[in-house]
């Protein structure tokens, strides 16, 4: 891609975001949620592939009818209110339109069809940015206004969305789309929460947001995108492959891994707020999401790959020095020891 | 005033149905001069007159000449025009959905525009919008170079989406 154009949609995705995860006006909030749009849009079509055009047609009717929703909702407010206050969001039209609004931006059930096939059109490194950063606005306008929104609404988005997203990602051979799958799940245990303790919610986006962005990389590396590549890109990256599989497990939500305190806590938040059946079905959801996990963990680490290979090392290789994977990778695997830190800093 | 500003209303709605049934651009850019026609006069009822003069200056006498000269440029043979019966469906349909939307919003009891403006009761010497413009200047400079910024981004969108005569975004490969 061009220089210069790359340069400007990065630029502008950093500024998209600052300005609504900082902002107190609606308009302001709308305008960032505009400019981050419009910002990915090349870099989703950048391969010029009619799947890529496809998918950036997709993201972008779809963003731009929840970006309306969101413009709708604050004014609606706005009008019987006489205030563009973030958190001052009284009027019951308005929060239910919002609450809309920030699934479909978001990608929660039942908006979620867009998300895989957005995914699935982009290349990996622009999957993990829709993934993590085109997240965090959404996410910081649902905390901004989460004491106004239905709580069995929210509920019912994020066991949903829990359920679809294990349920999906099951059938799956492509990572980009397993990768949607398991954001979609992520996003319905950060939705479960938000009513009862927002920070829960800033945690678990934060440790998410860590760990996709190990396995996106890690892929971008040995570049699978699908399961078949996963089994014999042992042979390029032993050491990657292995880091893998711990992420995975992680994202999984397995103990002694990272991943787990995001859960344990939600689980306590609930129990403590007398929704223990909410936490028995939500956990019980993920396991379908720890099936496919676990099946990518395996081929990731699979020695024995259907195709016979004479040899262990491809000695071809281009191993390239990766920091910020190394980095992530030791917070992804490593921080559940430090959890009442983490708790004390919330 | 009051069954003025509805019929501004309602002709904006048939505007609006007159793009969304899908017929060929030549014909629904009639519909759109249309809503934008009426949006303006719903605008000057409200009293925001210098804006409503601003939309019609940058959209239809702007915007839309520019859109008409493109599409002129890319002709169908064919054109789906009023009479095709895709384009009496999509209008059927949507004249469907926006009944719905009336009768449950429960809008058909609330008929009192058009009495209030936004300014009825200020004590300012300049209009709102007005003066609003100049606070756009001066005080919210910020916001005027995001605005600023994010028309700029959509023009070099646009610009990179199209770059490259057959090998560009918008033909595929």
């Amino acid at each position: 891609m061009n220089p210069h154009a790359k340069l400007i949609c990065t630029v502008s995705l950093i500024m998209g975001t600052s300005i609504t995860i900082s902002s107190n006006h609606w308009i302001l909030a709308w305008t960032g949620l505009e400019i981050n749009t419009l910002a990915i849009i090349p870099l989703i079509s950048k391969s010029h592939h009619p799947r890529a055009i496809e998918a950036t047609i997709k993201y972008f009717l779809t963003q731009s009818t929840a970006s309306a929703l969101i413009l709708f909702s604050s004014m609606t407010n706005a009008w019987s209110t006489g205030q563009w206050d973030i958190t001052q969001l009284n009027h019951p039209t308005s929060c239910l339109m919002l609450t809309m609004a920030i699934a479909i931006k978001l990608g929660l059930v039942p908006f979620h069809f867009w998300f895989p096939e957005v995914l699935q059109g982009s290349s990996l490194i622009t999957a993990l940015l829709l993934s993590t950063l085109m997240k965090l606005p959404p996410i910081t306008l649902l905390l901004l206004t989460s004491q106004s929104l239905n709580t069995t609404l929210l509920t019912l988005l994020a066991i949903a969305s829990t359920l679809i997203g294990g349920w999906m990602g099951l059938n799956q051979t492509q990572t980009r789309k397993i990768l949607a799958f398991s954001s979609i799940s992520h996003l319905g245990w950060m939705i479960m929460i938000i009513s009862y303790n927002p920070q829960l919610t800033i945690l678990t986006f934060i440790l998410y947001t860590i760990m996709t962005s190990t396995v996106f990389l890690s892929l971008a590396q040995i570049k699978v995108l699908k399961l078949s590549t996963m089994l014999i890109s042992w042979t390029k990256t032993p050491m990657l492959n292995a880091t893998v599989m711990l992420t995975l497990l992680s994202l999984a939500g397995l103990p002694p891994l990272t991943g787990f305190m995001p859960k344990w806590l939600i689980i306590q938040e609930l129990t403590k707020q007398e929704m223990t059946p909410m936490a028995t079905i939500i956990t019980m959801l993920s396991l379908l999401s720890l099936f496919f996990y676990l099946r990518l963990a395996y081929h990731s680490t699979i020695t024995l790959p259907p195709n016979s290979s004479n040899h262990m090392k491809l000695w071809r290789t281009n191993k390239t020095l990766n920091t910020p994977t190394a980095i992530l990778t030791a917070l992804s695997t490593t921080l559940l020891p430090l959890s009442p830190l983490i708790i004390t800093m919330l | 005033m009051t069954y003025f500003v509805i019929f501004l209303g309602i002709c904006f709605m048939l505007g609006v149905l007159a793009v969304a049934s899908n017929p060929s651009p030549y014909y629904g850019v009639v519909g759109l001069v249309v809503a934008s026609v009426m949006g303006c006069g719903w605008l000057v009822s409200l009293g925001v007159s210098f804006v409503s003069l601003a939309l019609f200056l940058v959209y239809l006498g702007g915007m839309l000449v520019v859109f008409v000269y493109s599409v002129s440029l890319a002709a169908d043979p064919y054109p789906e025009a009023w009479g095709d019966w895709r384009v009496v469906g999509y209008g059927l349909g949507f004249v469907l959905v926006v009944w719905m939307g009336v009768v449950l919003g429960g809008l058909v009891d609330f008929w009192k525009v058009g009495v209030v403006t936004v300014d009825g009761g200020g004590v300012s010497f300049a209009r709102l919008d007005f003066s609003g413009v100049a606070v756009f200047y001066s005080c919210g400079v910020g916001l005027f170079l995001v605005a600023g910024w994010g028309l700029l981004l959509a023009l070099f969108v646009v610009l990179e989406l199209v770059r490259g005569l057959s090998r560009g975004a918008i033909r595929a490969v």
